[in-house]
């Protein structure tokens, strides 16, 4: 199958710099508790960083028409959350590009508390796929001999 | 005392942890719920092309940060920097080890900066996931943990 043939027209349209607006949440103690406890971490410093801030706001804007599997991650790590404190996270499209006739998308999040502390800044690597088009990552279980 | 200064070929302290079908399932709430998933359910994992749920990439990444934690203190939590990708899949009843290997210590922005080589991999050796970390030469304070009044474990 050519490369071109497995580009979705939906990953097409989602330009670089794309705007996924903002989204925020109380870190509330339990969720902080609940965190270090799936974990086995009692001490986890960023419980819900290991997180998806870029996938949710990714979703929020494109969960009808694309998927984006985390493939992996790029993070930088400021200051720790403190619970009791609102958090404001941003988040854009921040590249895309084919490999290996696969379509990626880079998500990229900023997350700040409402003292204007910076928490973090992650970069999902999503291996992108069209909702209702065949599992992209079908081929790399294949590989994985899942 | 002043926590131990890294060198390059300088190992971190390893971290393991089993990764149950439980824990996968929970990790999917806890960490941001969205319903059913490849992760927690068969039914959408296999639908998705894969014949086993399996755990989470940001379950690996937990392990990471763990290790850096452990390893470094403040150094690690404020500033630090880590890139993974996910490189093969882990099923429930694998053991994952978190690895680190220094491989530059560089003056950055005159500052010491320790740069790793850093892994996950399973009981039997495979590598889950691969990537670099970096932070600041390893610090005594955990003030995240209590203000900065323990020091190092």
């Amino acid at each position: 199958m050519s490369e071109e043939a497995t580009i979705s027209k939906v990953w097409e349209s989602i330009p670089v710099g794309d705007d996924l607006g903002t989204l925020d949440y109380v870190l509330t103690a339990q969720m902080v508790a609940d965190y270090r406890r799936v974990v086995d971490n009692p001490h986890a410093a960023y419980p819900t960083v290991a997180a998806r801030h870029p996938a949710n706001l990714f979703y929020r804007k494109y969960a009808a028409v694309m998927r984006v599997p985390n493939m992996g991650h790029d993070s930088e790590y400021h200051n720790p959350p403190v619970a009791g404190k609102r958090i404001t996270i941003s988040g854009r499209i921040a590249d895309k590009y084919i490999r290996r006739g696969n379509t990626y998308l880079i998500v990229e999040a900023t997350a700040v508390d409402e003292d204007g502390r910076l928490i973090e800044k992650s970069r999902l690597v999503g291996l992108a796929r069209e909702v209702g088009m065949q599992a992209a990552h079908a081929n790399i279980a294949k590989k994985w001999g899942t | 005392m002043m926590a131990t200064q890294l060198k390059v070929g300088d190992r971190l302290q390893a971290v393991t942890h089993e990764v149950t079908e439980d824990k996968m399932v929970e990790f999917e709430k806890v960490v941001w719920d969205r319903g059913r998933n490849s992760h927690s359910d068969i039914n959408v994992a296999k639908a998705d092309g894969i014949q086993r749920t399996i755990a989470s990439g940001q379950n690996q990444m937990a392990f990471l940060h763990e290790m850096m934690e452990r390893n470094f203190g403040d150094a690690w939590v404020y500033g630090g920097k880590i890139s993974a990708r996910y490189i093969h899949p882990v099923y429930a009843g694998d053991h994952l080890t978190a690895n680190g290997l220094v491989t530059e210590v560089a003056v950055v922005d005159g500052k010491p900066r320790v740069t790793l080589q850093i892994w996950c991999e399973t009981q039997d050796g495979r590598k889950t996931s691969a990537g670099t970390a970096s932070a600041g030469q390893p610090a005594d304070a955990r003030s995240w943990i209590d203000g900065g009044k323990q020091a190092a474990a």
